[in-house]
């Protein structure tokens, strides 16, 4: 235990107990489901997370530093449409440079939401909720509602979502799958070891100390911006690789899922805390449940209650159990054990609203 | 400036952007100051403005509630699936009522009494209640309501006004006088502006986060039903995405997101801003994508404005010493 | 005292570390700021003075970059700088302190130490901050678990990882605003050793505090503002606390007088082995109408969470309460107003007063009921008139009771909070450090509030880590020492010594929670 203890930070607890219940729902519905340990069960869940995968990243930065950004599903549709447009026009674009162009379109949208919020001192909900309005529209005045259609596109992205990267085995990691896995690995290093990207945590854990011990927030919440709009826009092109048919109304409440996907994940809604793996995690939970009940036969008309459900014991779990262990696990060692005069509990210690 | 000032003069800049709609939108089409545009504009979204009413007091509570449009879709078919199975209307209806305040219950269960963030408990909200809506009706459209549950929302009863106007009228004085006149409004103030030294005073700060989500989901209900009578029949994704409009009018009416400050006075002039704003750019042929994003804009800019009008004259005044 | 001696001497010989010359500062109509011209040595202490608004703050936001003099000069080491932000004056080597200690809770307690660090490379070196935050708080003879999250640390704690964070930086000047503010008599001893080490390292230390006996303790030089001009800057020598207060607040005022005693014989509660599981026990005593009883004891000894016991907030778990000679049971806020109990919270801001709203709202808030017409409705009228009376009572200093409480001084807002629960005509009074954070002239009305109410036959408690405070204001003294009751001494048997000796009970011989530190 005491082993377990040093090793082991209260926050990970959060992922770790999350895994858990992923695996538990594997095994749940392995005993209901002929077949569900396959390949292609996997393939599946895979392909529907990577996306909201990466989105998420991109939004675990910016919920880190307390603001939290509703516009990355029109920026998903938006970059999913120009770049597929650009590309249908354009057969033979280098797909790197399309890759590239993508990004920059998302990231130049997220450079619109971190100058407001940033600079204009906007609080960001009201900041996204706009120009979640505002990207949608002009997607769909500049396009005269037309479509992006498969057979415009070259085949090589026609092909990219079956391209296997990486076979374990009889087991394909697909190409989008396996960007996403890239990302989050990329991320969850670059939060934990860069010196930048750890101001990330402190803004959103006291914006007060933070301004006052000179930390540049303005910048480190236009970055959080721009980074999410860059992974929106990435994750625009995986859309546009994945489906091939392209409307204006291209992950249209993709936000939605998104938050959840962070919010399961264990990524805390009012900032400081929280992992991009939690948010991978969290996504992977719901893709992994939305995959099976359909598997199992039940209902598509199901899925959305029992994920609601879901969402909501996520939550509870991570308050009052969780609460109640992290206490277990932290209380009690923080003491200034030079000092002869500590008591159980100070008075001081009131957790800070 | 104090929030009172800043508050006094939001509603001013409220006024005249809406004075300055109207005076352009009645230059460029006499109809447009008519009894009858008036009721056409006022009809055309009047379930959100409904709502809206709710959502402030949400908001001044220092909370949100992102399941009113999940609860509209809820409440409209458990009302059409219910009659469907054989139920006289009035039960029907009062069956989804019971839904919205079931729903509202919930929400209020995790946020008052558990303590989980509002955001995160509506959002599941959002996700469940449209799902358990799906699961009822599946993907049938029910349709066939008695005419005079039709009448009641297609048709002007009281002088040139339809139910639903009367009733957002009624309920906008209503809440007004309780927001800003009765012991709860000043304790939403409260608690959305320090909810821990509110409970240090003695309020039951669970219970009045409560009831601000058994309302918000009890109006929200009546307001899914009256968007059934509107369109004469129920499907599983009726209103869905009408939170961000309703959030955005509440906002834009100079509500802080943060809790403990705004009034109904500025949400009723962002209300009519929007319908005004919609209905002249409709009547100069811009389409409703446009308006949309208009709007979006418009959300931005009033509270980006302000704030930059600020930080200029400071530093004026800085060079001025 | 020789080494303040030895450093008056050199101060004639080297130039000043920090020397600012003829600052000014405005905001709008105020003139925060006027012709203030100081200077700091190394290896000294320097103490500031001043009532609240008398323009300490906004000297030290302009020495550490949060503000920007309209006029003047700041020198650093001789040469004229210019401080732009907080994170420029970290480079220079000028680092602060605060009342409240800033630091990220979601951090560990090593990230905490070395945030403002800029010279520690694009990538974290776990391994290596770990090994050197442990140095550093070894440095000061503390031990605490510095990959922890900073979340649940003391305030002491807290207050000592500020301390290694200030040390880390290699400061040549720190600045300390009220940092003993929250601090018991004990952990402030602590402190001051930590400041004497710094001082004898060559720091020069700006030194903020309302305590004037603290000041006399450590300061080398003590300087006194009044409405932001400096009014004299004395060495601890030429200086007398009368001196210093008289120049702050420009009449004398003595705090040091007992209050003259109007405790009655009948019980108004009574309080039997009380306890809160995990938190106290075994508390036991009786208030009397017209008695203040003071509780003393260090920080997270347990006082506040009797006085949020009796009051409701979080209830007791085992023990009786009675109330006039019957027992009550207080499970919520609401049983403890009901019954007569009021709470003035220690923390004005965060528990104690909704900021944004106005002096009204705030001192009817806890009994709205009362201010209902027939129809349900807040006669706010009838509010305004409560508060008016309140603002003569305790002269509240306000041009109106719609003002927002945000806008007031510290004192005033005291005094509102005060107001708030008289409002509620409680028989029995708990005030949780009172003058926390309150000026001399301030704190000396709210001890003549104290001793009115006690005269109306009203029971006090007053929970207070300023010993003398306590000392002066009470009729006994209860001290309490980890969740214990160690001793109620009566008036004659109560000074600094016998209460300090019961706050701090036996040594304990084991090391805490049996860990190998």
């Amino acid at each position: 235990m005491n082993w377990l203890k040093r090793r082991v930070r209260p926050e990970q607890i959060r992922e770790l107990s999350l895994l858990v219940l992923i695996l538990a729902a594997i095994v749940f519905f392995g005993s209901f489901i002929d077949n569900y340990y396959s390949f292609r069960t996997f393939n599946r869940i895979a392909s529907s997370v990577a996306i909201i995968t990466v989105v998420a990243v991109g939004q675990t930065l910016v919920v880190l530093t307390r603001n939290i950004d509703l516009s990355v599903g029109s920026i998903v549709g938006f970059t999913a449409y120009f770049v597929g447009t650009l590309i249908a026009s354009h057969n033979g674009i280098n797909p790197i440079l399309a890759v590239a162009i993508a990004i920059a379109l998302g990231a130049a949208l997220g450079v619109v939401n971190g100058v407001i919020v940033a600079w204009g001192k906007v609080p960001a909900v009201v900041v996204t909720l706009g120009t979640l309005a505002i990207y949608r529209g002009v997607l769909v005045d500049l396009s005269g509602a037309k479509t992006v259609t498969t057979d415009s596109l070259p085949q090589w992205l026609i092909d990219l979502p079956l391209v296997n990267v990486a076979p374990i085995g009889s087991l394909d990691i697909r190409a989008l799958f396996m960007l996403a896995l890239v990302i989050v690995v990329a991320f969850q290093i670059g939060t934990t070891y860069l010196s930048f990207a750890r101001r990330f945590y402190a803004i959103g854990s006291n914006p007060e100390a933070a301004q006052l011990i000179g930390l540049p927030i303005k910048s480190v919440v236009f970055l959080a911006f721009v980074i999410c709009g860059a992974l929106s826009g990435l994750a625009g092109f995986m859309l546009l690789a994945r489906f091939g048919n392209i409307t204006v109304e291209a992950g249209r409440g993709l936000e939605l899922s998104v938050v959840a996907a962070v919010v399961v994940g264990g990524v805390n809604v009012f900032g400081g805390s929280g992992t991009v793996t939690g948010a991978m995690l969290g996504a992977v939970m719901i893709g992994t449940l939305e995959q099976s009940l359909f598997r199992l036969g039940i209902s598509e008309f199901w899925l959305d209650a029992v994920l609601g459900l879901l969402i909501l014991l996520a939550v509870a779990s991570d308050a009052v159990i969780l609460q109640r262990l992290r206490q277990l696990w932290g209380g009690a060692e923080l003491k200034l054990l030079a000092k002869e005069t500590d008591s159980v509990s100070s008075e001081q210690s009131a957790s800070p609203p | 400036m104090s929030a009172v000032g800043t508050l006094k003069s939001w509603e001013a800049m409220m006024l005249a952007l809406l004075v300055a709609i109207i005076a352009f939108n009645s230059v460029g089409s006499p109809y447009f100051l008519s009894v009858g545009n008036f009721v056409n504009l006022f009809q055309l979204s009047i379930e959100k403005s409904i709502v809206a009413l709710t959502m402030a007091l949400v908001i001044i509570g220092g909370e949100i509630d992102l399941s009113v449009a999940s609860v509209m879709g809820l409440a409209a078919c458990v009302m059409a699936w219910t009659f469907h199975a054989g139920v006289p209307m009035p039960a029907a209806i009062l069956a989804a009522l019971g839904a919205g305040i079931l729903a509202g219950l919930n929400n209020a269960f995790w946020i008052a009494r558990v303590g989980l963030p509002s955001l995160a408990v509506t959002l599941a909200g959002l996700i469940g209640y449209r799902g358990v809506a799906r699961i009822l009706l599946e993907d049938r459209a029910i349709g066939g309501f008695p005419d005079w549950f039709n009448t009641i929302g297609q048709q002007a009863l009281i002088g040139p006004l339809t139910a639903a106007i009367a009733i957002f009228f009624v309920l906008f004085i209503f809440f007004a006088i309780v927001l800003h006149g009765s012991a709860f409004g000043r304790l939403v103030y409260v608690v959305g502006s320090n909810a821990q030294a509110a409970r240090y005073s003695g309020v039951r700060v669970g219970l009045v986060k409560a009831a601000l989500f058994v309302g918000s989901a009890f109006v929200a209900a009546l307001a899914g039903i009256l968007y059934a009578a509107r369109l004469g029949s129920v499907r599983g994704d009726m209103a869905e995405g009408f939170e961000l409009d309703v959030i955005t009018a509440v906002l834009l009416g100079g509500v802080s997101i943060f809790g403990g400050k705004g009034n109904l006075v500025g949400v009723g002039l962002a209300l009519l801003v929007i319908l005004n704003l919609r209905n002249g750019m409709g009547l100069a042929d811009i389409t409703g994508n446009t308006q949309n994003y208009v709007i979006g804009g418009l959300l931005i800019l009033s509270v980006l404005i302000p704030n930059m009008w600020q930080e200029l004259t400071n530093k004026w005044r800085g060079r001025e010493t | 005292m020789s080494e303040g001696l030895g450093l008056a001497d050199g101060a004639v010989v080297v130039a000043p570390i920090l020397e600012i010359r003829g600052v000014a500062k405005r905001f709008d109509a105020t003139q925060a700021l006027e012709d203030v011209s100081l200077s700091l040595h190394a290896g000294e202490i320097h103490a500031l003075l001043g009532e609240n608004g008398a323009g300490k703050s906004t000297l030290i936001k302009i020495i550490t970059g949060v503000h920007q003099p309209d006029s003047g000069q700041i020198l650093l080491g001789g040469q004229p700088v210019t401080i732009r932000s907080a994170a420029e004056a970290q480079r220079l080597g000028v680092a602060a302190i605060y009342q409240e200690p800033l630091l990220f809770p979601d951090l560990n307690v090593a990230e905490n130490i070395f945030i403002s660090h800029q010279d520690r490379g694009a990538v974290v070196g776990w391994r290596e901050m770990f090994r050197e935050a442990d140095k550093i708080l070894a440095e000061l003879g503390m031990t605490l678990d510095v990959r922890k999250p900073a979340r649940g640390l003391t305030l002491a704690a807290q207050q000592s990882v500020e301390i290694a964070k200030a040390i880390s930086l290699n400061v040549r000047v720190l600045i300390m605003d009220e940092p003993t503010a929250s601090l018991s008599a004990h952990e402030v001893q602590e402190l001051f050793k930590l400041v004497r080490d710094l001082k004898r390292q060559g720091v020069a230390i700006l030194f903020v505090s309302h305590r004037m006996e603290e000041v006399f303790e450590i300061a080398d030089k003590i300087t006194v503002f009044r409405d932001g001009r400096l009014i004299s800057t004395r060495t601890r020598l030429e200086a007398t606390p009368q001196r210093a207060i008289a120049d702050m607040v420009g009449r004398e005022i003595d705090l040091t007088k007992a209050r003259t005693s109007c405790a009655q014989k009948d019980v108004v509660l009574s309080v039997a082995d009380l306890g809160r599981q995990g938190v106290f026990e075994g508390v036991s005593f009786d208030l009397h109408r017209g008695e203040v009883l003071g509780f003393a004891g260090l920080i997270g000894a347990g006082r506040t969470d009797v006085g949020l016991a009796l009051f409701g907030i979080e209830p007791a778990t085992s023990g009786r309460i009675l109330l006039g000679g019957k027992p009550v049971t207080v499970r919520t806020a609401r049983d403890g107003m009901s019954l007569g109990i009021a709470y003035v919270s220690e923390d004005r801001r965060q528990l104690g007063l909704v900021l944004p709203m106005s002096i009204f709202a705030n001192i009817t808030l806890p009994v709205l009921r009362r201010y209902l017409s027939r129809l349900g409705l807040v006669r706010t009228g009838l509010e305004r008139r409560t508060a008016d009376t309140f603002r003569d009572r305790l002269a509240i200093r306000t041009p109106s009771v719609d003002l927002e409480v945000a806008k007031l001084s510290g004192g005033n807002q005291q005094k509102v909070m005060l107001s708030k629960w008289l409002n509620t005509n409680p028989s029995v009074l708990i005030l949780d450090e009172p003058t926390r954070g309150v000026d001399v002239g301030s704190k000396a009305e709210v001890h003549a509030i104290i001793g009115q109410l006690a005269a109306e036959g009203i029971g006090v408690i007053v929970i207070s880590s300023d010993l003398p405070e306590v000392l002066v204001l009470s009729d006994r003294v209860l001290i309490m020492r980890e969740g214990r009751q160690m001793a109620i001494l009566d008036r004659a048997e109560a000074n600094e010594e016998t209460v300090m000796t019961a706050a701090m009970g036996q040594r304990s011989t084991d090391s805490i929670d049996g860990r190998p530190s």
